[in-house]
């Protein structure tokens, strides 16, 4: 049902699946990448990308053209292809930036990727092929502070953003240069890339800062959660009209759409939730993926005992751990293929969740 | 208040307060400060809470995206209990490195201040630190009174002895 | 210990040293010691002129001027007789002991030069008892037995007061201090034959007006009224030890108290940082090398 996973690490600040899901990159909230491959015998590390001077803030791996992109608060980002030794090679990209890159995005076709910066500026990257190199146009207009979140729509062309001014906004992310003018879809057409389509306020009197943004996958639907602990779902179909949900959890940090009408939000509260959206377009509270776990108490050895009498003054063997699988938050989740996902948290633990097993254990649960 | 509602108001407050983020400065470039204590983008900051028991214990929970600041002022009730107060929380100040969460400097107006960043929660686990932070409320009362305590009693003794030589 | 000696034990012991050294026949060594005391005192034991069977043991006082007015030289002469030699330089009263010439109880001799500082300060006390019993009011005698801290007596005709002003180096002082003497001034319940004591602080008793005595607002003033039942003769020895003391004894146990309370300090903070310790993650899979430099991994 679970699978939790460590990695010597502290604390993962984000990771990124290939396409077969064999091998994941995560940072553990360092300057460095890691990369790791499932072997019969456990996860070997297989390279460790050093390329960063400040610590990594954003990574994606696109699972068709097998290529890494990273961004750090060092205000910039690479482009990770691998050679034929299997040696991942860096490609820099200038984002013209002066803060720091925040996360970062490939588009669907996997011909662009989006990076985020504490700049007020979303960078939109594409390859210029004549000139060998990744060419960055900014979106400026009207962000006014530190973007924190992105999404691309389905249809490549439409870019979904959240920040700290409380606001998620919609943009187009048409890049002339490159590609046929984009049909009009649910959020309108602008071919001018930058073209803000749609703008909403995090709450209505203002508030909370967004954490993590997603595009529904027929695109219509965006979810964002926020630092208000709420989670909110706009639908381009009726009118733009948002939806809000104030839940009783810690904020959330990262939200997934697994089905079309069913949300993953995890975050400071250590557990994954399930939400949907039901026919109305309400959004309620489905299960708790983490609520049927048992811990079991691990024996204490002897050393174990006195190094924590020596260290921490504590007497009583019994751990006082959180009813969770994570002791921390969680920082990203990450759909690894239409049944599984993953949630990484600061207590440095990678867990792999599988749907279709926690459906047949817990009742009610339906993922729709 | 009794002593377990107050605690428990700081608790759940502390709680909610420790969600904080990896968050790069948006004035300076490559720069990570605690913006609690930077002060620079009003956007990156929340509302302080104050939560006091009467007018002379409290605790002000100040957060913001990247940190939370933990002010507490604690009972004195006279002049002994003053410097006691006074000298213990110097004494844990002088050794700030070791304690990590500790401010060197309380805020004005408390006695002691933690400040706790997301790199603190990064190596640490963030419910411990509120228990760490509930541990120390309920336990530097209980301390500064039964050192008042033990020093009047030696007073006493050291009176009663003199005088019981003439 | 809880109170404080009044003589000089070092002092003792190495003259009960040398003495017993002298006694077995023993060729007698150079001697060549300084000792201090409380309030700055300073004891020299030394072979006069270079004869080293021939001890002198010499004491500085700042303050023997003060005394001297009192009558100190003429008690001294009384206690020490022909002990007494002429000052060291730079010392205020030189005993001499000879090694080679002992009397039969010399022991108690070595604890007489023991107690010289009391000797010393003795005159003052007598002199103004006396007045007390003769019912002569006198001018009050004010010593400066510290620099910035004083000692007054004063004799009306049915009692004595004593009068310290002692300075608190600081606040923490201040108010520990403060907490002692709050103590002494209800402690005399439990013991009715005790002097009478009171204590102000920052304000000087009515006594100490218009007096050179130290006026100070980090200065504590600490009364004793004593009644004839104290300076009688039989009980005056005691009295006087027991004034003598108090000084040290006071602030002897304040550093006490802030000696307790400084380790009971380190201790609770050490138990913070151990439960703060709880907080961390602990490390994965530690890998350490043995001194073969072989490594092994430690499993929990």
């Amino acid at each position: 049902m679970t699978e939790a996973h460590n990695f010597e690490a502290n604390a993962i600040s984000c990771h990124a699946w290939n396409k077969d899901g064999k091998e994941v990159a995560f940072c553990p909230s360092n300057n460095d990448v890691h990369v790791y491959k499932r072997t019969p015998g456990g996860w070997k590390v297989h390279e460790i990308l050093q390329k960063h001077d400040l610590r990594v803030m954003g990574l994606d791996w696109a699972p068709n053209t097998n290529r890494i992109v990273t961004c750090s608060a060092d205000r910039n980002a690479y482009v990770w292809t691998q050679g034929e030794d299997g040696k991942w090679i860096p490609a820099w990209v200038l984002l013209r930036t002066n803060r720091a890159a925040t996360c970062v995005k490939w588009s669907p076709q996997e011909n662009k990727f989006a990076v985020g910066t504490g700049d007020r500026v979303i960078s939109v990257c594409h390859f210029a092929s004549e000139n060998n190199w990744w060419v960055s146009k900014h979106i400026k207009r009207p962000l006014r502070s530190t973007v924190t979140c992105l999404d691309w729509h389905p249809d490549n062309q439409v870019l979904v953003a959240g920040s700290t001014d409380y606001k998620v906004r919609v943009f187009s992310a048409y890049i002339k240069d490159m590609e046929e003018a984009p049909e009009r879809g649910a959020w309108g057409c602008q071919p001018n890339l930058g073209s803000l389509l749609a703008e909403f306020p995090n709450s209505p009197n203002g508030g909370g800062w967004v954490h993590a943004v997603a595009f529904s996958p027929c695109g219509n639907k965006i979810c964002w959660v926020a630092h208000n602990s709420s989670i909110c779902v706009a639908d381009a179909t009726k009118g733009n009209t948002v939806v809000r949900l104030f839940t009783e959890h810690l904020p959330f940090t990262s939200c997934i759409w697994v089905g079309s009408n069913s949300i993953i939000a995890g975050g400071h509260s250590c557990m994954p939730l399930l939400y949907s959206v039901d026919d109305n377009g309400q959004i309620y509270f489905v299960s708790n993926l983490d609520s049927m776990q048992k811990k079991e108490t691990s024996g204490i050895s002897a050393m174990r005992k006195f190094q924590s009498l020596d260290r921490q003054a504590r007497t009583e063997s019994s751990e006082d751990n959180l009813d969770s699988i994570h002791q921390n938050t969680i920082t990203s989740i990450r759909k690894l293929s239409p049944t599984e996902f993953s949630t990484s948290s600061l207590d440095g633990q990678l867990v792999l969740w599988d749907l279709k097993l926690l459906e047949n254990s817990i009742a009610g649960l339906k993922i729709v | 208040m009794s002593l377990k509602p107050y605690l428990t108001a700081v608790r759940r407050t502390l709680t909610a307060a420790m969600c904080v983020e990896n968050f790069s400065s948006q004035i300076v470039e490559k720069h990570n400060k605690p913006e609690v204590e930077v002060r620079a983008s009003k956007e990156l900051l929340l509302t302080p809470i104050l939560i006091s028991r009467n007018d002379k214990e409290k605790v002000l929970i100040e957060s913001s995206i990247n940190s939370v600041r933990i002010s507490i002022a604690v009972k004195q009730a006279d002049d002994l209990e003053k410097i006691l107060c006074h000298k213990f929380t110097r004494f844990m100040t002088m050794r700030a490195e070791n304690f990590l969460i500790l401010r060197r400097t309380p805020i004005e107006g408390y006695d002691i201040s933690f400040l706790i960043t997301n790199f603190h929660i990064e190596q640490m686990y963030k419910h411990k630190i509120v228990d760490f932070v509930i541990h120390f409320m309920e336990e530097i009362d209980r301390e500064l009174s039964e050192m008042k305590l033990s020093v009047n009693a030696r007073a006493r003794t050291c009176a009663e002895e003199f005088l019981k030589r003439f | 210990m809880i109170l404080l000696e009044v003589n000089n034990r070092i002092l003792e012991e190495t003259l009960n040293n040398k003495i017993r050294n002298a006694l077995s026949g023993h060729r007698p060594e150079s001697t060549d010691v300084i000792i201090a005391d409380f309030d700055g005192v300073l004891f020299h034991v030394s072979n006069l002129s270079g004869d080293k069977s021939k001890l002198r043991i010499s004491i500085l006082l700042n303050y023997y001027k003060q005394l001297q007015e009192h009558g100190a030289d003429e008690l001294l002469k009384r206690e020490y007789g022909s002990h007494l030699t002429t000052p060291e330089t730079g010392f205020n009263v030189s005993v001499l002991v000879d090694l080679k010439d002992l009397p039969e109880d010399w022991e108690n001799l070595v604890k007489k030069i023991g107690l010289l500082k009391r000797y010393c300060f003795d005159s003052v006390f007598e002199k103004y008892f006396d007045f007390q019993e003769q019912g002569v009011e006198e001018k009050m005698a004010v010593i400066h037995y510290r620099e910035e801290e004083t000692m007054c007596i004063k004799a009306t005709n049915d009692r004595v007061t004593v009068v310290f002003s002692t300075l608190f180096k600081n606040v923490d002082d201040m108010v520990i201090g403060k907490m002692f003497l709050q103590e002494l001034k209800e402690g005399r319940r439990a013991s009715h034959t005790a002097p009478q004591v009171l204590f102000n602080h920052r304000e000087p008793p009515r006594e100490l007006q218009d007096s050179d005595a130290a006026v100070n607002s980090c200065v504590g003033y600490i009364t004793f009224i004593l009644f004839p039942q104290h300076t009688n003769k039989e009980s005056r020895k005691n009295t006087i030890d027991m004034i003598l003391m108090f000084r040290d004894y006071l602030h002897y146990h304040i550093k006490c108290s802030k000696v307790y309370i400084h380790s009971r300090m380190r201790t609770k903070t050490s138990e913070f940082l151990k439960i703060l310790n709880r907080a961390r993650s602990e490390p994965k899979n530690v890998e350490k090398k043995t001194i073969t430099g072989r490594t092994f991994i430690r499993k929990e």
